[in-house]
């Protein structure tokens, strides 16, 4: 179903729920998976997609179609990424590198990227990451979003994305290689 | 020397390298999410839309009407109320033909006090003429003969 068919059965009561229900389905994984990179374990990640997901119905009603409704929704869970973080910093009074270094050891414990020395060093420097450069290097590295939606996603200039992706990658090709053994 | 890590070299995921998601999980989440959805408050709200089209000055006034209108209509409430069970008995004896009544309390061994019929004849003076067939000169009579503290009633 297209976005406005959507967005039109989400005005009429009687078509709501559906209208909802077929949204959810068309963006969960994509929702997910943003989450997910940004929190690592499964159960916050699911945590939080729920809670965009009710967020975005409560919101739908006065989304104004000025943009993509999968923008909107991206954008309201970077938010809710970026809360979860700071709000776990704030509760365990934890400095930034420690919850990089809680993130790091739940990656290190999954056995999907167990043997996998590099992809292991990657995700590590990316986890070494501030919050939000790291969520644009996961939009522009994994999600190969453009700068242009990446801005309406963040709230933030296409300008100021280029330099702050530009800084990132630089920052985990250090990384790598001050931790790669010869 | 150690030679430079580049992104670019590095073979490109679409996400990291994570496990899945437990078997089903987007199966089962458009449920979990619907179930979580606060349905109840969206169909009230619904049911009142219309005083989203109301400025705020107009919704407070008309949500000081309705709470004096409560107040209103439970005073009113409350003082009608003891106004039918004082008339239910009155109406229940008025159902009872006279002549019956009579016949009960000449049978039933209830005794009339001349207290009882002073009470009665101040409300209603032409009470005992229905069934007390006597002339005045025997009532005076039966009133001389009475002792004085019980004539101060009549």
């Amino acid at each position: 179903m297209e976005d406005h068919e959507i967005l039109t059965k989400f005005q009429d009561p009687a078509s709501r729920n559906l209208a909802f229900n077929q949204l959810v389905r068309k963006y969960q994984s994509k929702v997910y998976w943003h989450v997910r990179k940004m929190v690592v374990d499964h159960d916050d990640a699911d945590d939080l997609t729920q809670d965009v997901f009710v967020k975005v119905w409560k919101h739908l009603e006065n989304f104004r179609q000025d943009a993509q409704l999968f923008t909107w929704i991206y954008r309201i869970a970077t938010n809710e990424c970026l809360n979860f973080l700071s709000s776990k910093r704030r509760k365990f009074l934890l400095p930034l590198t420690d919850v990089g270094a809680e993130l790091a050891a739940k990656i290190e414990a999954d056995p999907a990227i167990a043997g996998d020395e590099i992809e292991l060093k990657l995700q590590k420097a990316i986890l070494r990451l501030p919050d939000k450069q790291r969520l644009v290097f996961n939009l522009r590295y994994y999600d190969e979003m453009p700068y242009e939606q990446m801005a309406e996603v963040t709230g933030t200039s296409v300008g100021a994305l280029k330099a702050s992706y530009h800084h990132a990658v630089k920052k985990v090709e250090e990384y790598v290689t001050r931790n790669t053994d010869e | 020397m150690k030679t430079a890590f580049k992104l670019d070299a590095h073979p490109r995921r679409p996400r990291p390298l994570l496990s899945e998601p437990p078997a089903g999980y987007f199966d089962k989440l458009p449920t979990q999410i619907m179930a979580r959805l606060p349905q109840a408050e969206t169909q009230q709200a619904t049911g009142w839309n219309w005083l989203r089209f109301l400025s705020p000055a107009l919704r407070t006034s008309l949500a000081s009407v309705a709470v004096l209108g409560g107040f209103a209509a439970s005073f009113y409430m409350s003082g009608s109320a003891p106004l039918v069970p004082a008339t239910a008995p009155t109406a229940a004896l008025d159902a009872v033909p006279r002549t019956e009544l009579v016949g009960y309390l000449l049978t039933s061994g209830a005794q009339v006090e001349s207290s009882d019929l002073a009470i009665l004849t101040a409300g209603h003076p032409g009470i005992a003429k229905g069934f007390l067939q006597v002339s005045e000169d025997e009532l005076n009579e039966a009133l001389d003969a009475q002792p004085s503290d019980d004539a101060t009633y009549l």
